[in-house]
């Protein structure tokens, strides 16, 4: 909002600067003059209104009067006082008093002037008001009709913000809960900002500082004056509906506290919830927290804040893929090894299991082999014994089965005896 | 197009995989394939460093248009 002291002559009016010069001393308009032959006339019959009982005025002659001089006698001035009985009516105006000690004046705020006013003032309040002094011919009385208001210590701000903030809290806007991660790495930055203004200056040169991969997208609105609210909730809006963001930093380089005072606008702090990607706030220099502040995803506090809380710089990149390519190698590697480690293991089994299966064999061999052994007549033959066989190879076991001369042989454990019958035969027993 | 923000999240897609438990060779030595290529691309996508600034521009039929600011 521009300074009440710098708007202060324009509000005056063309004809007040051009007739008067602002002094201290209130000046007095004289009643405008009647035509001559009126007044030649009136004077004749009657005398000068409100002379004598017969030249009366009427009370509306005298409210009217009044109001032409005292009106015309003062320029519009800041006024010094206390608020008491404040009232809000029905009709959307404001009706209180500003008294001192010694004196009080009533006074007004229609309700077209309050949008230059952040909040209804308090009764007990320290207050400079700006109007200018007129008369409501209808009560009779004198009536201060305000146009802006300014509290002792910022007080109607501190309180408008308080509501404020009451309001968005109510509706759960300011929840912890409800802010959004900001993209790792966006690719497409809207910023709304005064187009010529210091922060688009600054994010751009942080991006360019930082070599970013990004591009910025400026959408332009005015950050400080009476249509700033609008145009920022406006360019939000666009945003929204452009759809090409992947964030979005709202702000504005620093300034007088008056200059910041958009961002605490409702309307922009709802227009901020209301965005459809995540947004960083970034509103001047100052200590003090924005309401847009406290509803935007992020506070940055500086345009250049919100540049760097936005992107990532090319090393910080650079760093993040070497991690990665490290962890994929060194991974692969594992696998590679672990899968030669296994197949060693299974040729180990293999072979174990293989050696294992011939060991085994050759015990049953042997075993079979012994019995084999056993059973063979050789093994008999070898302990001494003898076995006759006839030339036709049958074993000769009995007595009957030699005939006299009979040619035969014996088979003894290593070799053949070719022998021969030559005494008779003798049965035992 | 791939965004860069896509092959980062494949890269850890496949580092994760290969630090699993159950990674059979082939399938490994394709994951590394794809990861290396990924790294390749995602390496040249911040080499092209552009900081541009462009400015939001509404068309009376509410389509957007960007301007190259001179910034």
């Amino acid at each position: 909002m521009t300074s009440p002291r710098r708007r202060a002559p324009r509000r005056a009016g063309a004809a007040d600067l051009d007739l008067f010069e602002p002094s201290d001393a209130p000046r007095v308009v004289p009643p405008p003059e009647p035509a001559r032959s009126y007044v030649s006339e009136l004077i004749e019959h009657v005398g000068y209104p409100g002379e004598s009982a017969r030249s009366a005025v009427t009370v509306s002659m005298l409210t009217e009067t009044a109001r032409d001089v005292i009106e015309g006698a003062f320029i519009p001035i800041w006024v010094r006082g206390e608020v008491s009985d404040f009232k809000a009516h029905r009709n959307g105006h404001w009706y209180f008093c500003l008294r001192d000690r010694a004196a009080q004046i009533r006074c007004v705020v229609w309700n077209r002037d309050q949008f230059r006013i952040p909040a209804a003032p308090d009764n007990g309040m320290q207050v400079a008001a700006f109007g200018r002094l007129t008369v409501y011919a209808a009560r009779g009385e004198m009536q201060f009709t305000i146009a802006k208001i300014e509290a002792d210590g910022d007080g109607l701000r501190r309180k408008a913000l308080e509501i404020t903030r009451a309001r968005l809290e109510a509706d759960g806007l300011l929840a912890l809960d409800r802010k959004r991660p900001l993209p790792r790495f966006p690719r497409v930055i809207a910023v709304v900002t005064s187009p010529d203004g210091a922060a688009l200056h600054d994010i751009s040169a942080v991006l360019r500082r930082r070599s970013a991969n990004v591009r910025l997208v400026v959408v332009p609105a005015a950050v400080q004056g009476a249509s700033a609210p609008e145009e920022l909730c406006f360019a939000l809006d666009q945003v929204n509906r452009w759809g090409g963001a992947d964030v979005v930093i709202i702000g504005r380089g620093g300034g007088a506290h008056e200059d910041l005072w958009a961002f605490n606008d409702e309307r922009v702090a709802r227009a901020v919830a209301a965005c459809r990607v995540p947004t960083i706030s970034a509103v001047g220099h100052e200590i003090d927290i924005s309401i847009c502040d406290l509803v935007a995803d992020v506070r940055a506090a500086t345009p250049s804040a919100a540049a760097e809380a936005a992107t990532r710089s090319q090393a910080e990149l650079r760093g993040e893929l070497a991690q990665l390519s490290s962890r994929i190698s060194s991974a692969a590697r594992a696998v590679v090894r672990a899968s030669a480690d296994r197949l060693r293991h299974l040729a180990r089994d293999v072979a174990a299991a293989s050696s294992d299966h011939v060991a085994s064999r050759r015990a049953q061999l042997e075993t079979v082999a012994g019995r084999l052994h056993v059973l063979s007549p050789l093994a008999t033959l070898a302990r001494g014994y003898a076995v006759a066989r006839g030339e036709d190879g049958s074993t000769l076991d009995s007595v009957a089965a030699f005939r006299d001369r009979m040619s035969f042989e014996l088979v003894v454990h290593d070799g053949v005896v070719p022998a021969k019958v030559t005494r008779p035969r003798k049965e035992s027993r | 197009m791939t965004t860069f923000e896509q092959r980062l999240a494949r890269l850890e897609e496949i580092a994760a995989e290969l630090d699993g438990d159950r990674v059979d060779l082939s399938r490994a030595l394709e994951l590394f394939e794809e990861g290396i290529e990924n790294l390749r691309a995602a390496s040249e996508d911040v080499a092209r460093a552009e900081a541009r600034v462009q400015r939001l521009i509404e068309r009376a039929d509410g389509s957007f248009d960007l301007d190259e600011s001179d910034d």
